[in-house]
């Protein structure tokens, strides 16, 4: 029993990570129809960019604990949301009406060149989080649940219900989803859709940049490849919840993490992967829209 | 502009072409027995992960042969003056780099090769060199894999998973640990090192293994294996994989309330473990070769390498170092380059004095005696526990 609140509990902390990130591919793919396989080097910059703020800033403002990285954590997000609109004029812009296949190199150009060139500058050593989010676990139900935890878990949840929020009420918001309905219709429409898509990847990447920080001072360690694998659970997260949906991306995340936790329970951790991909087959043989991801070819 | 692009292209194709078939002759038809000259220098070639996560522990490998270089040269060279002349060429720990980069050494024309850090990008450099009659004393990656093919020109001087293995269950014995908990990381080094040591618990029958398990590498969750861990009751783990997983591991396992104790293996025995981990690795035991800081009567020696790179000695510094001085005692005792001739050499070496004691061969080319002591992670650094003598 207790065991079982315990693998859930895993599963959600993971999928909260894996939500964040996948936000960003689901926001993106929904209105460009681009796979920005940037976006998990984008979190690996974040984790980077507040290392490096609190390593310049020195112990007295790293004893600020909490509150010290939720400052470097805004910071990192406005940091790797520039990133992402620079990212997004220099490789993906000029390519706008070309074929898809041609972008999606780019992007695979676009993540090696984060990848390597963060090991240029930062030596392809791992770090050690200067800040770490230490603290005891209390049993809730059987399983070992820790501050810390809570605290990145509901950092993510305000994170998503703002963007939530503001794609369903702002007016920006409005023009995200009529791009994603009709590109030229919005043009002719008169909304500015490159700004639109510039804003779009700044908030996908400063969600990115923040789940980053979090990782850094959650787990530890940084390093350059960090984003990889990450950056591809989280893609897959975004494809079970219904790509180019906002909630789907949050409910795909939660989902993939519980499937991987569960599944390391029922068959052995090596087969972990192996089972959580072939359930994401067999899902998607189903169900190829995702779990959310019927509007999705209602619009179309 | 769309001539020139063209003509671009087609150089482009050419060179590949090119390379392609200059990469064939180096490594497939070049070999054939001697590959070096009567004079000019003697070219050792070392393939080193010199890019990628690994490239720390490629650069300090580097340094350590260098250091042999420079001092063999300084005293005359082998061979009636012939001086050793290093090409360094860069492993990336990745299997596609390092054949490419051993088709480039061979080519290059170089006698013998003291390179080799990951064991999976070093198994696929063999046939290359043994074609290519190279003989190599590989002087860190150590799987199994490497010799079972019993390849002639192939010398181990790092101790293998079987020895490191051995030496995990005299310690286990020693502290009197029941149940074992065994974990890799699903590369060849790591799994060779978790199956041997299982194998050998149960045929020992002193202790028991409550759980053998594998992670991925690469991610930074490793809550379900610490799950698994904390349900064996294990009161040893113990970790074969690398230190960026280990380090991650160890934090997560003492977070979730961990009694029990925990030993890595050699790929771990790194202070970066004790970065990531923090206060966590504390008390971690290693199972490792000795490294400078770990030998007595090294100091010397260490303080010649700090004043010549400005850091100090990694692991493997001194294995590196050690490769170099026996390929040149090798090359010495054969009277030349001669590939038949060194690898004779090499077999009979006896007792060549190394950093990890007296050295010699076995039949399997592996070193003859242990070669593997318990270190303990103390103040962020490790140090020596038990030389299990």
């Amino acid at each position: 029993m207790d065991q079982a609140t315990q693998v859930i509990w895993d599963g959600l902390f993971v999928g909260s990570f894996y939500a964040l990130i996948a936000l960003g591919y689901s926001m993106v793919y929904g209105i460009i129809k681009l796979l920005n396989f940037a976006h998990g080097d984008i979190y690996m910059v974040g984790a980077f960019i507040g290392y490096a703020i609190l390593t310049s800033l020195g112990g007295s403002f790293q004893s600020l604990g909490l509150f010290a990285l939720i400052v470097v954590m805004m910071v990192s997000m406005l940091l790797t949301g520039t990133i992402g609109v620079i990212v997004e004029k220099l490789a993906y812009q000029p390519l706008r009406g070309a074929p898809r296949l041609a972008v999606l190199i780019t992007a695979v150009g676009a993540s090696f060149a984060l990848e390597y060139g963060v090991a240029a500058i930062a030596s392809p050593n791992p770090r050690g989080f200067p800040v770490r989010l230490d603290g005891d676990f209390v049993l809730v139900l059987g399983a070992r649940v820790t501050l810390p935890q809570i605290i990145l878990m509901l950092i993510a949840g305000v994170l998503m219900f703002a963007l939530d929020l503001y794609i369903r009420r702002t007016s920006t918001g409005r023009a995200m989803r009529s791009i994603s309905l009709d590109m030229k219709g919005s043009l002719l429409m008169g909304v500015n859709v490159n700004k639109v898509i510039s804003r779009t990847f700044f908030i996908g990447s400063a969600l990115a940049g923040a789940a980053g920080v979090m990782a850094g001072a959650y787990y530890g360690k940084i390093d350059f490849l960090m984003g990889f694998i990450i950056g591809l659970k989280a893609f897959t997260a975004a494809v079970i919840g219904g790509i180019g949906n906002i909630r789907g991306a949050m409910l795909g995340g939660l989902v993939l993490g519980l499937v991987e936790s569960i599944g390391s329970q029922l068959v052995g951790g090596q087969w972990r992967d192996a089972f959580a991909f072939a359930v994401l087959i067999l899902f998607l043989t189903l169900r190829p829209t995702g779990i959310l991801g019927e509007r999705v070819t209602e619009r179309v | 502009m769309n001539f020139r692009k063209r003509t671009i292209g087609m150089l482009g194709i050419a060179t590949a072409v090119l390379l392609a078939t200059s990469a064939c002759s180096g490594g497939l038809l070049g070999g054939g027995g001697d590959t070096g000259s009567d004079s000019g220098p003697i070219k050792i070639g070392m393939i080193v992960p010199t890019s990628g996560s690994s490239a720390p522990t490629g650069a300090s490998m580097a340094n350590g042969a260098k250091m042999a270089v420079d001092e063999i040269n300084k005293a005359g060279g082998v061979l009636n003056g012939r001086m050793l002349e290093l090409q360094i060429a860069d492993g990336a720990c990745d299997a596609q780099q390092a054949v490419a980069s051993a088709n480039k050494l061979v080519s290059s024309g170089v006698v013998i090769s003291v390179g080799g850090y990951c064991s999976g990008a070093t198994l696929p450099t063999l046939p290359i060199f043994n074609k290519a009659g190279v003989p190599m004393i590989i002087p860190a990656a150590n799987s199994q894999d490497l010799v079972k093919e019993g390849l002639k020109n192939v010398f181990l001087i790092n101790g293998t998973g079987l020895q490191q293995s051995t030496a995990a269950l005299t310690f286990i014995k020693k502290q009197g640990y029941k149940s074992v908990a065994l974990v890799d990381d699903n590369t060849s080094y790591s799994v060779d090192i978790t199956t041997e040591t299982k194998k050998q618990i149960e045929a020992d029958g002193a202790a028991k293994v409550v759980l053998k398990t594998s992670v991925n590498a690469g991610e930074s969750d490793y809550s379900s294996v610490v799950r698994d861990i904390m349900g064996s009751n294990a009161d040893l783990l113990y970790w074969t994989g690398y230190y960026q997983e280990g380090g991650l591991i160890i934090d997560q396992l003492k977070k979730a309330g961990y009694t029990g104790d925990i030993m890595v293996a050699d790929g771990s025995a790194d202070p970066t473990l004790a970065t990531i981990a923090g206060a966590a690795a504390e008390g971690v035991y290693a199972t490792m070769t000795p490294t400078p800081n770990t030998i007595k009567g090294a100091e010397g020696w260490i303080a010649d390498y700090k004043k010549a790179y400005g850091e100090d000695p990694k692991p493997y510094s001194t294995q590196s170092y050690d490769a170099v001085r026996l390929a040149a005692a090798a090359i010495k005792a054969a009277g030349n380059t001669k590939t038949d001739d060194v690898i004779a050499a090499l077999e009979g070496i006896k007792d060549f004095k190394a950093f990890s004691g007296p050295l010699s061969f076995t039949k399997e080319h592996t070193l003859a005696s242990g070669g593997f002591v318990i270190l303990v992670m103390k103040d962020g650094d490790f140090q020596l526990f038990d030389d299990l003598q």
